[in-house]
């Protein structure tokens, strides 16, 4: 490459660089400095003001990611495990659609099937599970959101954990099953801890994006009761037009994401 | 324990990788089964193991039928091509593995784990017990690997290429030690190999594989020095094969009636024109190259249109001269029949 | 090559799981498709009392297809703009040529780690001020943050598969690396390009945070024309809207999965 065609190449890079620190960085620099200002004044009212009235919410979050997560890895690594253990095709292609369901689609899915007079209280009711009529509250509280955020994430964590789990060789499986280890003790012996740097990322990246989960709390909370962070931080910015505190809101969860942050800054310095 | 296999018929796709395979491994012994690659000897220590089910045939273990039995219930420790020692687990934990399983209780676990890396002569390396697979030698790992598979007092240990990982040097040495530790413990044993000379130099019993079949089976020494089957005798270090026959005077005539095989350390050259002491077969070649080997010369002579390898003290000279085989080194195969010497 | 053993406690359990795994994923958007066909449904039936594809050819008309066409535009700009813009910078990487390499490599994939709403309502606030604020420019510039990031990597994978020495070889008869470039190495990567672009158009598509702040209520595609019906009870509309939303990607998962590479894959699950 000549001095010539490195400046042409540079010059064409440049600007899906300056389109992203437009709409990323500048906004992101922008919320930073927005969250220690109120009225033109360099303050931390905004932060005062978040936890005075944004604080139980901040632990409700961190709650429901933190079970969202806990679900989505226990079904997960019990799933991924049978499908390297005995291989299943048709489930394991049945448990990827769900990443191709936008998140939107999800959070109104959801609703419709969870909610008290939803889809699945007539279907538990039809079938003589519960007594018909009757409505189960799944949809409207934590529970739902968890079980909401779990199917939409699920499909990707076992997709991860398949793809690292097939990375073990068979013999150290074999080697296992020889000594009479059974599905259990070889997902759980072997494959676990033979896998525990993706498994890390994994878990990782899923309770950043819960943390953050917007459109899914969004089309199914009932608008009373704790609330997740970005819902805060939406009506906080759209209704209220107080971009402080909804700044500070935001760089609270820049901060309960940074360990996603690390993570992908390694994976580039790789 | 010993272990008898009659009829066994595996098919991966459209390839046949066990063609009919019977055999009876004598309790007690070390059986070498040796191959090339894609001869079925893999597929047959796998059905051994229980990891594989025969589509044929059936497995007996001390009079017991186990073709159906789970791998778990067969007694079989498997040591893998590539150790398969789990690296989060230091070695004891690798080690007491399958005493955990068997719920031993810890005391009797430790005393299990350390009597075995005594066995195999680990107990020296102070402290290695508590280290992982990746800080051990290559040596190391595959002593741990049989610790792991002996710890559990198998009736049957199954080697998978055990020695292929290792470099030259420590493999001559770690054949050794596994055939010392085998005859200690009496263990029946299955060793599986692509190394000829690794099998004729362990084993008991050898088995030699081609195509999904068991072509000659028996003491090494018998089968190096009586190879029934064309294929076997090359396997075993036959290097030259000439299709051709030889001469009431000795000379080998070219034909395509028969297959002549020899190994290029019985093959003399001699100057052109020497007179020929009467038990030899000879033909008159001509030298095309010679290189130095360390402890031989090998020599390329053509002989006709084949060339063939012959291993000299001394380096011999391009040009005109005669290759000579003794008659009771030289092995006769009429069309594919079986071996007919001399 | 592993024998099963086909106990009976392994056969139940294993049906057990394949029916729980069935109903919890076809579930949800069963009831989509139920409510979909719904022309009404009082609780508390099962069913549906009168079915009919009235709300369907709803969707055929009005501001659903006014927000699908507009959705396809956006989507069709965006794609040529984030892969035109992409190439040179995922090429530059793929080579390890980038100027300022792992800080600039970062730029591109902080905007999945951190979390995407308040950025996105910083950029409102700047949108607005630069008068970009519910117009069809700002919506595609909210979604080239999105598209940038997943172009830049999948093409990035996609020329980092190409050995430099078919590129070597063709610069060793004389041709220069911007001709090497179009003549070998973009030609060899066009099946990472034609996912990396099927992978940015669905991203525009199904795009919403961002959408919803910059462009409502002036510019509206229809992941947010199915929230605003959802929010106002429409349930019929808005499960047509998510049924059609649904359909480009399950239509890709059908075609594609044996041919799309995991770590593609990996990029739909944050769509």
């Amino acid at each position: 490459m000549n001095r010539w065609e490195r400046w042409g190449w540079t010059l064409a890079a440049l600007p899906a660089v300056l389109v992203l620190l437009v709409t990323f960085g500048l906004p992101l620099a922008q919320s930073l400095a927005a969250s220690f200002v109120r009225d033109g004044r360099p303050t931390l009212e905004n932060y005062a003001l978040v936890y005075r009235l944004y604080r139980q919410d901040v632990l409700y979050t961190l709650g429901v990611a933190a079970a969202g997560v806990l679900l989505t890895f226990a079904c997960g690594i019990h799933l991924a495990g049978y499908f390297r253990l005995r291989a299943w095709p048709w489930v394991e292609f049945l448990l990827k659609v769900p990443l191709f369901v936008p998140f939107v689609v999800t959070g109104h899915a959801m609703r419709v099937f969870l909610q008290p007079s939803g889809t699945l209280s007539l279907a538990l009711g039809a079938l003589g599970l519960v007594a018909p009529g009757t409505r189960l509250g799944l949809g409207e509280g934590w529970l739902g959101l968890v079980l909401a955020l779990t199917w939409k994430h699920l499909a990707l964590v076992v997709l991860l954990l398949v793809g690292a789990f097939r990375a073990v060789d068979d013999s150290y499986l074999e080697a296992a099953q020889g000594f009479g280890a059974g599905y259990l003790r070889q997902t759980w012996a072997v494959l676990v801890p033979m896998s525990a740097t993706p498994l890390a990322l994994a878990c990782v990246l899923t309770l950043t994006s819960m943390l953050g989960s917007f459109s899914i709390p969004l089309l199914m909370s009932r608008g009373s009761g704790p609330q997740m962070l970005m819902i805060d931080l939406y009506y906080r910015f759209g209704q209220h037009g107080d971009f402080g505190v909804a700044s500070a809101l935001g760089v609270i969860s820049y901060v309960l994401a940074s360990g996603a942050v690390y993570a992908y800054l390694r994976s580039v310095a790789r | 324990m010993e272990v008898r296999v009659e009829g066994l018929v595996k098919r991966y796709g459209r390839v046949l990788a066990l063609a009919g395979v019977n055999h009876v491994f004598p309790s007690g012994a070390l059986t070498a089964v040796v191959g090339p690659s894609g001869c079925g000897k893999t597929t047959l220590l796998r059905v051994l193991a229980g990891f594989v089910q025969p589509e044929e045939g059936r497995v007996w273990m001390d009079g017991r039928d186990v073709t159906g039995v789970p791998p778990q219930a067969r007694r079989c420790a498997l040591v893998f091509q590539n150790y398969a020692l789990w690296p989060h687990m230091t070695v004891f934990d690798n080690v007491a593995f399958g005493l955990r399983l068997q719920r031993l209780p810890a005391s009797e676990v430790e005393r299990r784990v350390r009597e075995t890396l005594a066995l195999v002569e680990l107990d020296r390396v102070p402290g290695i017990e508590r280290r992982r697979p990746k800080e051990l030698s290559g040596g190391q790992q595959q002593r741990v690997a049989l610790a792991r598979a002996l710890a559990v007092r198998p009736g049957l240990l199954l080697l998978d290429e055990p020695l292929s990982n290792l470099d030259a040097k420590v493999r001559q040495r770690v054949r050794g030690e596994i055939r010392t530790l085998q005859r200690r413990t009496g263990i029946t044993t299955v060793y599986v190999t692509h190394d000829q000379e690794e099998a004729l130099s362990i084993a008991d019993d050898l088995v030699v594989m081609d195509g999904g079949r068991i072509v000659q089976s028996g003491r090494p020494e018998e089968v190096y020095a009586h190879p029934e089957d064309p294929f076997v005798a090359e396997f075993l270090g036959s290097t030259n094969v000439l299709n051709g026959t030889v001469g009431p005077d000795g000379r080998i005539l070219p034909s395509s009636e028969g297959r002549l095989l020899f190994r290029a350390e019985d093959t003399a050259v001699w100057p052109a024109g020497q007179s020929l002491p009467p038990d030899y077969a000879w033909a008159p070649a001509e030298v095309v190259d010679c290189l130095f080997l360390g402890h031989v010369y090998r020599a390329y002579v053509r002989l006709g249109d084949t060339v063939v390898l012959a291993d000299t003290k001394a380096r011999v000279g391009p040009g005109q001269v005669v290759v000579a085989v003794p008659r009771d080194r030289l092995l006769i195969f009429s069309g594919s029949e079986p071996a007919a010497r001399r | 090559m592993r024998s099963p053993s086909p106990s009976l406690l392994g056969l139940v359990g294993r049906a057990a799981l394949g029916a729980l795994v069935l109903v919890a994923v076809v579930g949800p958007l069963l009831s989509l498709g139920l409510w979909s066909v719904a022309e009404r449904w009082h609780w508390p039936a099962p069913f549906p009392q009168q079915v009919g594809m009235k709300y369907w050819s709803r969707m055929l008309q009005g501001d659903p297809l006014r927000a699908l066409t507009r959705g396809v535009t956006i989507a069709s700009v965006t794609t040529v703009l984030a892969l035109a813009m992409a190439v040179p910078v995922a090429y530059l990487a793929a080579r390890r040529r980038l100027p300022a390499g792992p800080l600039a490599l970062a730029l591109f994939i902080l905007p999945q780690a951190f979390p995407q709403l308040p950025v996105f309502a910083s950029a409102t606030v700047l949108f607005y001020r630069w008068n970009l604020a519910g117009t069809v420019p700002g919506v595609v510039l909210i979604h080239l943050v999105g598209g940038l990031v997943y172009a830049v990597w999948t093409l990035t994978a996609a020329f980092r598969s190409i050995g430099p020495e078919l590129e070597e070889a063709a610069q060793n008869l004389g041709a220069s690396t911007t001709r090497t470039f179009f003549r070998v190495t973009l030609p060899l990567a066009m099946p990472g390009v034609v996912a990396s672009a099927i992978l940015v158009f669905l991203h525009s598509l199904d795009e919403f945070n961002g959408t919803l702040l910059v462009g409502a209520p002036y510019v509206t595609t229809l992941p947010v024309y199915m929230y605003t019906a959802s929010l106002g009870y429409e349930l019929q509309i808005a499960s047509v809207t998510a049924l059609v939303l649904m359909v480009p990607g399950v239509v890709l998962l059908l075609l594609l999965e044996r041919f799309l590479r995991a770590e593609y894959l990996a990029f739909f699950g944050h769509l």
